[in-house]
């Protein structure tokens, strides 16, 4: 679960970490309150959980009141819709840092990476100087340790006063990250402000949903964003990707689900939705086709190749979903696995042809695709 | 001959009486795994397919020799049950649940690098030597995938195991063993890891990895050919070739970030070592006919 920038930040200052003075507005008529807290310069920030909000004009810099007022009538406005906006305090900055802390999978511990060139271009400094780019991994039972805090901001050749602040900053992030349980905390740009404070410029902060069971109710009212088809597999708990094409998938399991998608767009075919139905979502055929059928598509690709995921159950379950929501375009299946003979006789019983191979149902499904639109 | 299990493997299995536990148990049995004692605290006493149950690994061990901890408990229960395991003295152990959490399969990862441990999951299948013996859940009577022979076979992947492993038996060919490593981004074992072991397996001819974008386990194959620790022929079948940059697709560590991680780099990095990618699953089994592997 990715959090909005305000959300983490609102976790990173009850842990212990500067942020701007700042305050969430929801419609225009909060602004004149926020303004008046926060003062001039600001920034307005909307809350959006895409990246490249800056690019995008969802981050504005702003002087006075008429400033402010343009800038975000704009942004709640019909074009942007945004739902959130934050409003910060303007911060004098000396320098931009980069940090975050995440997991390396090969050594199985946390990982700390900083530098001192931070700001929007960290990826293309990344490729071009990794070297920059100073690294230190810890022990996810232990924590990130002062020594290695400090170890690690000297090494960047920050002076003495900076450097103890900022070494402090880095052991709140790496606690932080371990009381969540993330899988990313990043804050990019760390200001260092013109009096030597460490103020969280941004705020990235993914919390790992195996990990939901045992961490704080995060407020996810305002966490799910997209159509209506988007937000029901969400609440689902079914994987599900909108595009723009035309094959509508409805396929078990991750990698054969995006195996699928690369076999479509080799015969030239074009996908109009990701779904996954497989493991722990076997059951739910009716609730998978119901949110294909939301998405415009012109036929509905079906391939399962399951074993604890038993290939009757999916076909019970599909035949069901036809019965139910009568859907009004093609349907294509390749049900294989456990007890498959039974699929395939329940399949065949309810007028569908299945297939058992799945370059011919990718073939099948693109040709009827193209079909439908000519 | 195999790698990691065979039908002199005496297993342990934790979580036993449980609905999953049991189900399975009795499929491992009835492939001729040799299922020795099961765990569940509080149910000792209690014998589950004519095995013994036990409260603790610890007090089951005083009873049995045990040479691998097959656990099937819920993912927020597996660390400790992982733990538990290790802690005793196991040195294999596969587990299979899927929604463990990240920093649980960190230290589950930690733990059997200290101990010098082979921890095979989560979220996996498990290990199976098709017609001999397994840990896990595979449906071993599927006869069109799961058939005894000579391609070791290495996946990160679930349904797409079973549709890669039927074309390489489309092929005429069969399976020394295969190692679910699992989808979750911190395997306990990589890809690279079980190199060595498949290398050493006079029983495998060639190895077929299924993997797929995200992660770097791959690299990791391409740097252990490129070392010379392997030498058998390799193929690989990646899955997400085409899937747009920045999107999460299924499985947490199928994620692109900066060009890293993604297909194309992987490719690249097993073609420059002479390994071959086939580009889609029935290739899989074209390539190694190509390549002359022995059925």
């Amino acid at each position: 679960m990715k959090l909005h920038e305000y959300q983490a930040k609102t976790l990173f200052s009850e842990h212990g970490i500067l942020i701007p003075n700042s305050r969430l507005i929801v419609d225009l008529t909060e602004l004149e309150d926020a303004l008046a807290v926060v003062g001039f310069p600001c920034v307005l920030k909307a809350q959006v959980l895409s990246g490249g909000r800056g690019k995008a004009g969802l981050i504005v810099f702003v002087r006075t009141p008429a400033e402010a007022r343009e800038a975000a009538e704009r942004l709640f406005g019909p074009t942007h819709r945004i739902g959130r906006l934050l409003i910060e305090q303007a911060v004098d900055i000396a320098q931009e840092i980069y940090a975050a802390v995440t997991i390396d999978a090969t050594l199985a511990k946390g990982l700390l990476m900083v530098s001192a060139e931070g700001g929007v271009d960290i990826e293309t400094l990344a490729v071009e100087h990794p070297e920059k780019i100073h690294r230190v991994t810890f022990d996810l039972r232990d924590g990130l340790a002062p020594y290695q805090a400090t170890g690690i901001v000297y090494a960047l050749g920050f002076d003495k006063n900076v450097s103890r602040t900022l070494a402090n900053v880095l052991i709140k992030m790496a606690e932080l990250f371990m009381r969540l349980d993330a899988e990313l905390l990043e804050i990019n740009p760390l200001f260092i402000t013109t009096e030597g404070k460490i103020v969280a410029g941004d705020g990235k902060l993914i919390i790992d949903d195996n990990a939901r069971f045992r961490q704080v109710e995060f407020d996810e009212e305002f966490l799910e964003e997209g159509d209506e088809a988007a937000r029901e597999a969400h609440a689902e708990g079914i994987p599900f990707i909108r595009f723009t094409g035309d094959i509508g998938l409805m396929c078990a399991g991750a990698g054969l689900t995006t195996t699928v998608y690369d076999l479509i767009l080799d015969e030239g075919g074009t996908v109009a939705n990701y779904l996954e139905f497989g493991g722990p979502n076997y059951k739910k055929a009716v609730k998978a086709m119901e949110i294909c059928l939301k998405v415009p598509s012109k036929v509905i690709l079906i391939v399962t190749f399951g074993t604890i995921a038993r290939a009757d159950v999916m076909a019970e379950g599909i035949v069901d979903a036809i019965k139910r929501l009568k859907p009004d375009r093609p349907i294509v299946t390749c049900i294989r696995g456990t007890n498959e003979q039974e699929a395939t006789t329940l399949l065949e019983a309810h007028g569908l042809t299945p297939l058992f191979d799945t370059e011919e149902a990718v073939k099948k499904a693109v040709a009827l695709a193209k079909e439908a639109t000519s | 001959m195999s790698i990691f299990i065979d039908a002199t493997t005496r297993v342990l299995v934790q979580g036993m009486t449980g609905q999953e536990g049991r189900f399975w148990s009795e499929h491992m049995m009835s492939l001729g795994t040799q299922v020795v004692c099961g765990v569940t605290p509080g149910k000792a006493g209690e014998t589950v397919h004519d095995r013994p149950i036990y409260h603790t690994v610890e007090q089951a061990l005083r009873h049995h020799t045990v040479d691998a901890a097959m656990v099937f408990v819920p993912p927020r229960l597996t660390k400790d049950a992982v733990l538990e395991a290790l802690a005793a003295g196991i040195k294999k152990v596969v587990t299979i649940a899927d929604g463990i959490p990240l920093h649980d399969t960190v230290i589950i990862r930690q733990k059997a690098l200290e101990c010098g441990a082979r921890v095979i999951g989560g979220n996996t299948s498990g290990v199976i030597t098709p017609e001999v013996a397994m840990m896990g859940s595979f449906p071993h009577w599927i006869e069109r995938v799961y058939k005894k022979g000579t391609i070791g076979v290495m996946t990160r992947s679930g349904s797409l195991t079973n549709e890669v492993t039927a074309m390489i038996v489309e092929q005429g060919y069969g399976v020394s063993t295969l190692v679910g490593v699992g989808g979750d981004p911190v395997p306990a074992t990589r890809f690279a890891e079980l190199l060595a072991d498949y290398q050493a397996d006079d029983d495998t001819h060639a190895v077929v990895i299924i993997g797929e974008l995200g992660g770097t386990m791959e690299e990791e194959v391409a740097d252990t050919i490129q070392s010379g620790r392997f030498t058998k022929p390799l193929v690989a079948f990646l899955g997400g070739r085409n899937a747009p940059k920045g999107q999460k697709m299924g499985h947490a560590g199928a994620i692109i970030t900066g060009g890293k991680g993604s297909v194309a780099d992987k490719i690249k990095a097993l073609e420059a070592v002479d390994a071959h990618v086939a580009k889609r699953p029935r290739e899989v089994g074209l390539l190694l006919k190509q390549l002359g592997v022995k059925p």
